[in-house]
């Protein structure tokens, strides 16, 4: 094709679409162009219907008639890249040798920043509703009662969470972080500082673990225990260390005798936190064992709905993409939550602990505003999938 | 660094994929055994250009550097056309 600065008009599609389509589990074709070290750090992961192919866009510059030969005839191509420009340049090139062809508006970028929000309760007293950030598999739940709002783990991206809280009618009153995250970046102390609600976290997660200096941000102390009423609900602030030595699950109770558990990264609904992220893993696997076997009985009933802050593979959701179950089946089907004792439990831990992301390391800094990055630098600490479970395989 | 090259390509502020669609058409025009300078401030065409020089036809990396020029980050690769 005839390369210039303008390219003709080349359709695109969005991260909402994407994301409704995977949910769907439509046959997809995703053609990723960037190159092999940033296509293995991301892929973009589907359901069993979505399949992936990585040629990196220099291959069809290089090599136009061999690269397009490796794409199939036939289906509709969805070109992904980093930042757009080469998947429009790619899917360009396919269109103009007749392929059904569209890139990724805003590139991989996009897809990483985007959000889904669907209700996951909704009652005469309010509704829970879940904030996901389906690249990252990371989770964030607004509770919204008697025209109060109160947030789990709100991201970087604070605009959505105004809109949730605006769109309700309701004033936020309570940020909780359910403890300083090493994955992604919080938006509770911005929120809190724009909005006058009070953010929460745990005072043993305001020193980082590794450069043992204290936190920098505004931030009020929670402990075991502590109550707060949002509206109609009380949600209780449960200790649960070992992920982090201040992570926090957060119990909710409504007047209909439901309840839920925001668990961070206590439990997920297949795995649990790992306790390595913050270097002492030999001193925190057991008080993570603690944690599981003595603490979380006590906090959770049979029909509790546990509500974790990450999942590792979409088919952990339900069919609209929502991320809950109630401790009974969680406990029946999450094979990491099996009975096992201090020392199988820590062989299990070892045997199932993926690689240690170095930029974790940098973003519990920044969640503690030892260090504050710029945009860019924020999407490249925050790019891929959150690797805060243990691994199943 | 001190890279004996023969021509520069000043590709800054072009964003992806354009800094490499421009430095296959240089390396293109080059006489066989010269190296090109390219200066770009594409972050991404780090790894881009070590991923093209794997499968490219007729170039070779010889260096990447990165240096500071009055606040602007530049990324500097040496190609040389071997073919």
């Amino acid at each position: 094709m005839t390369i210039t600065e303008g390219q003709t008009a080349v359709a695109t599609f969005t991260p909402a679409e994407l994301y409704a389509r995977i949910l769907r589990d439509e046959p997809l074709f995703i053609l990723d162009v960037r190159n092999e070290e940033e296509f293995r750090r991301s892929p973009i992961e589907g359901r069993a219907n979505l399949t992936t192919v990585n040629i990196p866009y220099f291959e069809f510059i290089e090599d136009e008639d061999g690269a397009t030969a490796r794409v199939p005839a036939g289906r509709e191509i969805l070109v992904v890249c980093a930042k757009e420009g080469s998947s429009q340049y790619v899917a360009g090139v396919l269109q103009e040798r007749g392929y059904r062809a569209r890139y990724l508006e805003g590139g991989y970028v996009s897809w990483g920043n985007f959000y889904d929000v669907r209700d996951v309760v909704t009652a005469h007293w309010g509704r829970i509703v879940q904030i996901a950030r389906p690249a990252r598999g990371d989770l964030s739940f607004a509770v919204i009662s008697g025209g109060k709002a109160a947030l789990i783990d709100p991201m970087r991206h604070v605009q959505v969470y105004r809109d949730v809280v605006a769109e309700a009618g309701a004033t936020l009153t309570h940020i909780f972080d359910t403890h300083v995250h090493a994955d992604h970046i919080s938006g509770g102390p911005a929120l809190a500082q724009e909005t006058g609600a009070t953010y929460y976290v745990h005072a043993y997660d305001a020193i980082h673990p590794i450069d043992m200096l204290p936190a920098v941000i505004a931030y009020t102390h929670v402990q075991e225990g502590d109550r707060f009423e949002i509206g109609a609900v009380t949600i209780t602030a449960r200790w649960f260390p070992g992920h982090t030595l201040g992570q926090v699950n957060y119990r909710l109770d409504a007047p209909d005798s439901r309840s839920a558990l925001f668990t961070g990264d206590g439990i997920f609904l297949r795995s649990f936190g790992r306790p390595d992220l913050g270097g002492k893993g030999e001193a925190w696997t057991p008080i993570l064992h603690r944690s599981i076997t003595e603490r979380l009985p006590r906090m959770a009933d049979d029909d509790t709905l546990i509500l974790p802050a990450h999942f590792s593979t979409l088919d952990e959701g339900d069919a609209n993409g929502v991320f809950a179950a109630p401790f009974a089946e969680v406990r029946a089907t999450n094979d990491a939550l099996r009975p096992r004792d201090e020392a199988e439990f820590t062989s299990y831990v070892l045997s199932h602990l993926p690689v240690f992301p170095p930029e974790y390391v940098e973003i519990k800094r920044v969640n503690i505003g030892l260090v504050t990055p710029c945009d860019g630098t924020a999407n490249e600490l925050e790019l891929g999938k959150n690797i805060c479970a243990l691994s199943n395989a | 660094m001190s890279i004996a090259y023969d021509q520069t390509l000043d590709v800054k502020g072009a964003r992806c994929p354009m800094p490499l669609v421009k430095s296959r058409k240089a390396v293109n025009e080059l006489p066989v055994g010269q190296v090109l300078r390219v200066v770009a401030t594409d972050r991404g065409s780090v790894a881009d250009f070590q991923g093209w020089v794997k499968t490219a036809r007729n170039v070779e990396l010889l260096a990447q550097e990165t240096v500071n020029e009055g606040g602007q980050e530049l990324f500097v690769h040496y190609l040389k056309r071997t073919a």
